[in-house]
């Protein structure tokens, strides 16, 4: 693949851009990456991206990468351990604590979302990236399954375009699931995080684009489909939220 | 009755991390257990570290697809927990008492639980 135009990457989309790569290896095809511009090539060395075909990984000294990374469906256990080993420690203090913890939370919800219903045999992908100047973290998971419109629209027996569909999956308590195990509040909390947070969620899937910024959501319907699902979170590392409840709780009223 | 049996939570996970379907879903098979055995679950959480509603829901949401509200109010309870992680839980259960309202999905959830039950007798 020649990337001689390529001038910027945002590292987390090594996610969404090493998915569809995957998928073309698949196809017994060897990809190879030339004409790297020196500022892409550094960035996906220092994240692992570039080690996946072929060169060596490089340092990252102000650790701002979170690495490129794939996990079969089952390993959330594995993701939990790299979400870990990638953001404790690196240069990412800024966060409170209570931030820190429903950040984590929030990627293990969309890993769960990717797990639970992609249906995909090939695998999930994540990458992140921390742009300190701007105080932002962004952290995207991408699987090559089934998307969300099909999901969708085989439970709910309509016709939505991709994009209506992911808005539908975002809305309230609404889920696909059915069976034993109940479902429909990983986006929602999610959703109610990024808001209060100031962040943002991005989703492609299909032909579908749906965003939540500045509390509002924007759709839109790509002329070509994407092979999959694609999330990207972006949070607010200078939010100053607490994140903990003001009112206590009984266990006792739990059930 | 005897008194209550207590089910750690990290023993079952082998972690503090409670992340995954799986994982509560063997949380779940133990409360099951020993809720069909007439016997009392005192749930700990001590040294979780990460909870996520899909972990909840396969652990203690699909509970109330095979017991009653008051089944479950009678025989469990938790302990060693967070007020934001209760915060979660409390809307986990919420969740899960509205999706078994769809009389479809309960029935769908009751035959895969017998479905199950088949299952371990025959193995």
């Amino acid at each position: 693949m020649d990337m001689v135009n390529a001038n910027w990457l945002d590292a987390n989309m090594c996610a969404a851009f090493g998915a569809i790569l995957y998928k073309v290896e698949r196809k017994t095809n060897t990809v190879n990456l030339v004409n790297l511009q020196k500022g892409v090539e550094t960035i996906l060395s220092k994240n692992g991206f570039l080690s996946h075909y072929g060169r060596e990984k490089k340092l990252d000294t102000y650790g701002t990468t979170i690495e490129y990374k794939m996990f079969k469906r089952q390993e959330d256990q594995s993701f939990a351990s790299y979400v870990e080993k990638n953001l404790v420690g690196k240069g990412i203090p800024k966060m409170s604590q209570g931030l820190r913890k429903k950040f984590f939370e929030s990627m293990f919800e969309i890993f769960s979302n990717a797990a639970s219903h992609s249906r995909t045999k090939m695998g999930i992908f994540s990458c992140g990236q921390f742009f300190p100047r701007m105080n932002h973290l962004d952290f995207s998971v991408t699987d090559l399954g089934v998307g969300i419109q099909q999901n969708v629209n085989e439970y709910t027996r309509q016709v939505l375009t991709a994009e209506q569909a992911i808005n539908w999956a975002m809305e309230g308590n609404n889920t696909t699931k059915v069976g034993q195990i109940p479902g429909g509040l990983g986006l929602k909390i999610l959703r109610e995080f990024i808001i209060m947070n100031q962040g943002k969620i991005q989703i492609v899937s299909d032909k579908g684009y749906w965003e939540l910024s500045d509390g509002k959501v924007y759709m839109k319907a790509f002329s070509e489909p994407f092979p999959g699902t694609t999330v990207n979170i972006e949070i607010n590392t200078a939010d100053t939220n607490s994140y903990c409840l003001s009112s206590e709780i009984r266990s006792e009223d739990v059930f | 009755m005897n008194g209550p049996i207590t089910v750690r939570v990290f023993a079952i996970v082998g972690n503090g991390f409670c992340v995954a379907s799986d994982d509560g879903q063997k949380v779940h098979d133990q409360i099951a257990i020993a809720l069909r055995d007439g016997k009392k679950v005192n749930l700990s959480f001590l040294n979780v570290e990460s909870l996520t509603s899909a972990f909840l829901n396969a652990a203690i949401g699909q509970l109330y697809g095979e017991f009653s509200e008051e089944q479950i109010k009678a025989g469990l309870s938790v302990k060693d927990m967070s007020n934001d992680d209760l915060a979660l839980l409390k809307r986990v259960v919420e969740t899960a008492k509205q999706y078994f309202k769809d009389p479809k999905r309960f029935k769908k959830a009751r035959e895969e639980v017998l479905e199950d039950g088949d299952d371990n007798q025959n193995s």
